[in-house]
C-alpha cells in the first residue's frame, strides 16, 4: 500500500502522533463535548446545554474585566521585559572578559529554578510581616507594604518573577544566535569607525531578527497560559484581581466543579491564543523569508 | 590586514576605571540575578527562631534539611520526581528524534501536516486538554499512578522538541547519510548510525532540558495526581498553604528541589548553549 520511503517516514512519526491523539486530541476532544453539556463533578448530568456555557462565560464580567486584561497585560509586558533584559545580558556576555563563564553561569540560574520554587520565594521576600524588602524599605524609613494583598502590587510581583524566570531563555537562545552571526560586517564596521549603538541597531538587531521573532513567538504562547507562579503566588487573588486565564479555567473546572462551563472557558481561551498563534506563525514566517 | 578591535565599553574615561566600572556593573547584575536564590539558601540554613529575622544573627543550622528528610511524603516526593523526570526524558527522546528527523529531511504533504499539526499543538494551553485529561486518565485507570504522569509528560514535550529538533537537524549536513545509504545502509541504518550520532550534541541539550522541564512542572503533576504519587512541586505548593509560617522548612525543601536541577543544569550547560542555535 505505501512505498518503501512512505512507511519509513509514518514509521517515524508514529509513536509521537499515536502519543498526541491519546492525551492531546482525545482529551481536547472530550472537553469540547463537555463544555456542550450541564456536566457539574458532583451531578454529571451530561444534559445537552448547545452554547449556554459560552455564552455565560464571555458574558461574566470577572473573565471580560478582569481576566482577559490580565492575562493580555501580563503576557506583553512580561515577554517584552525578558526580552529586552534578555537581549542586554545576552550582548554582554557575547564580548569575551575575566570570568566570562561564571557571569554566564550565575545568569543562567532562573532557568533552573521551578516557578513554584521562584514563586515561594518571591513570596518570602514579600512577606509583609518578615520579608526582606519590607524590613530594607522600613530600615530607611519607608513605610513596609503588604505586597501581596493589593491588587497592582501583586501583579507587578507576578509580572517582574516570570520576567526573572525567563530572561535567561531569551539570553541562552539570543546568545547561540549572536554567536552563530558572521563576523566579517562587523569587522568591516570596526574598520569604519562605527559607533556600537549603530552597530547594535543596523547590524546586530537586523541580522538577530530571525531569532528573536521566534523566541517571543514561543514565549508570548507560554506566557498566555501561565498558571504555577500565579496559583502559589497569590491564588488569583486578592480577591479574584490578579486571575490569568488558565487559573479562572481551574477554578471553575475543580473548585467550583463545574468541568461544562471549566472547559468552556478553557475552549474560548485556547480558541483566543490559537488565532493569534497563526497570526504570529505568518509574522514569523515572513520575517524569516525576508 | 589592521588589527581590527571592538569599540570600547565608556570610551571616555581611562583604562582602569573603565574596568572597575564594568567590574562594578557586573557584580550588581550578578548579584540581583541571585539575589532571591541566595536569600532563600541562607533562610533555609537559619534555626527556625531565628527566620523571622534572618537579616540578623548569625546561627547557621542544617537542622531544617534534617527536619524535611526526616518526612515520608517529602522524600516519597523527591524520588518520584526523580523518577518521572529521568523516564520522560528517555522516552521524549525516542519519541521525538525521530519526529524531528522526519520534519527535516522529508518535504511533501505529510511533513507539511505533521508540522502544522505540531504548531497547532503546541498553541493549545495546557489547561485546555489537562482538565478533561482528568477523567481520560481515570477512566484508563491510570490516575495517580506513574503512567498516568509520565505519558502527558511524553506527550507535552513533543511539539516543541520535536520543533527543536527539526532545527538540528537542518544544521547537519545529509549527504552523510546518502552516503552511507549509497554504500548499502537502509534508511533506518542512515538515520541510526549516521544522523543520530551527529546530533549528538543537540540530543544533549534536549535531554537536559527535558529533564528540567518535567522535574519542574505543576499543573499536569496537580491534576494528574492524588496521594498516591506525591511529585514535589505539588508538595511545596500545598506546603505554602498548610505550613504557611515554618518557612525556614519551606526554604530548605525548595531549596533541595533546586539541586538536582542545578548538578544537571551546571553539567548541562556547554551542550544546551552549543546545541541551542536555532
Amino acid at each position: 500500500m505505501f512505498g518503501e520511503q512512505q512507511r519509513f517516514v509514518l514509521l517515524l512519526i508514529a509513536p509521537a502522533a499515536l502519543l498526541m491523539l491519546l492525551f492531546q486530541v482525545v482529551p481536547i476532544v472530550i472537553g469540547a463535548n463537555a463544555s456542550f453539556r450541564d456536566w457539574t463533578l458532583y451531578n454529571p448530568k451530561k444534559i445537552w446545554v448547545g452554547l449556554a456555557h459560552y455564552h455565560s462565560v464571555i458574558t461574566d464580567p470577572a473573565f471580560l474585566y478582569v481576566v482577559l486584561p490580565n492575562t493580555f497585560i501580563f503576557m506583553i509586558v512580561s515577554v517584552l521585559g525578558a526580552l529586552v533584559t534578555g537581549l542586554a545580558l545576552a550582548l554582554l556576555l557575547n564580548r569575551p572578559f575575566r570570568g566570562q563563564k561564571i557571569v554566564q553561569t550565575i545568569l543562567l540560574v532562573p532557568l533552573m529554578v521551578a516557578p513554584v520554587v521562584a514563586a515561594i520565594m518571591v513570596r518570602w521576600i514579600f512577606n509583609d510581616q518578615f520579608g526582606i524588602a519590607n524590613v530594607v524599605l522600613e530600615t530607611i524609613g519607608l513605610e513596609g507594604q503588604p505586597w501581596l494583598v493589593q491588587r497592582w502590587s501583586a501583579f507587578c510581583i507576578i509580572v517582574l518573577t516570570d520576567i526573572w524566570l525567563w530572561t535567561p531563555w531569551f539570553t541562552l537562545l539570543l546568545l547561540a544566535g549572536l554567536q552563530s552571526l558572521p563576523k566579517e560586517p562587523f569587522e568591516a564596521a570596526a574598520i569604519d569607525g562605527t559607533s556600537a549603538w549603530r552597530v547594535f541597531r543596523y547590524l546586530t538587531l537586523p541580522m538577530l531578527r530571525p531569532v528573536i521573532v521566534v523566541c517571543v513567538v514561543i514565549r508570548a504562547i507560554d506566557a498566555f497560559r501561565t498558571f504555577d507562579i500565579v496559583w502559589t503566588l497569590t491564588s488569583g487573588g486578592p480577591g479574584r484581581s490578579t486571575e490569568l486565564f488558565s487559573l479562572y479555567a481551574y477554578v471553575l473546572a475543580f473548585l467550583n466543579l463545574d468541568l461544562g462551563r471549566g472547559s468552556a472557558a478553557a475552549i474560548t481561551g485556547g480558541l483566543i491564543i490559537l488565532v493569534l498563534g497563526v497570526v504570529m506563525y505568518r509574522v514569523v514566517d515572513r520575517v524569516a523569508r525576508a | 590586514m589592521p588589527m581590527v578591535t571592538r569599540p570600547e565599553f565608556l570610551p571616555g574615561l581611562p583604562n582602569w576605571s573603565r574596568k572597575t566600572f564594568f567590574a562594578l556593573g557586573l557584580a550588581a547584575i550578578c548579584f540581583g540575578f541571585a539575589f532571591p536564590v541566595l536569600w532563600l539558601i541562607l533562610t533555609s540554613l537559619r534555626p527556625e527562631s531565628g527566620i523571622y529575622y534572618v537579616h540578623r544573627g548569625t546561627e547557621f543550622t542544617l537542622g531544617n534539611f534534617k527536619e524535611v528528610l526526616g518526612q515520608e511524603r517529602i522524600v516519597e516526593a523527591f524520588i518520584n520526581s526523580a523518577v518521572i523526570s529521568t523516564l520522560a526524558t528517555v522516552f521524549s527522546l525516542l519519541v521525538t528524534v525521530s519526529s524531528g528527523y522526519m520534519l527535516s529531511r522529508f518535504t511533501g504533504p505529510a511533513a507539511r501536516i505533521w508540522f502544522g499539526t505540531i504548531y497547532v499543538f503546541r498553541c493549545v494551553p495546557y489547561i485546555s486538554w489537562v482538565l478533561p485529561l482528568y477523567f481520560v486518565v481515570q477512566s484508563w485507570g491510570i490516575y495517580d499512578t506513574y503512567v498516568g504522569l509520565l505519558l502527558p509528560h511524553i506527550a507535552v514535550h513533543i511539539c516543541f522538541f520535536s520543533w527543536l529538533m527539526k532545527g538540528f537537524f537542518d544544521g547537519i549536513d545529509p549527504s552523510m547519510e546518502y552516503a552511507a545509504m549509497i554504500d548499502g545502509c537502509s534508511r533506518w541504518g542512515a538515520f541510526i548510525r549516521v544522523a543520530i550520532p551527529s546530533a549528538l550534541p543537540a540530543i544533549s541539550a534536549l535531554a537536559v532540558l527535558c529533564w528540567l522541564f518535567t522535574w519542574n512542572e505543576f499543573l499536569f503533576a496537580l491534576i494528574l495526581t492524588g496521594n498516591r504519587v506525591p511529585v514535589i512541586t505539588v508538595v511545596m505548593a500545598q506546603f505554602v498553604t498548610e505550613m504557611g509560617l515554618h518557612w525556614n522548612l519551606m526554604a530548605a525543601t525548595a531549596v533541595m528541589a533546586l539541586l538536582p536541577a542545578f548538578l544537571i543544569a551546571l553539567f548541562g550547560q556547554k551542550y544546551v548553549i552549543r546545541g541551542l542555535r536555532i
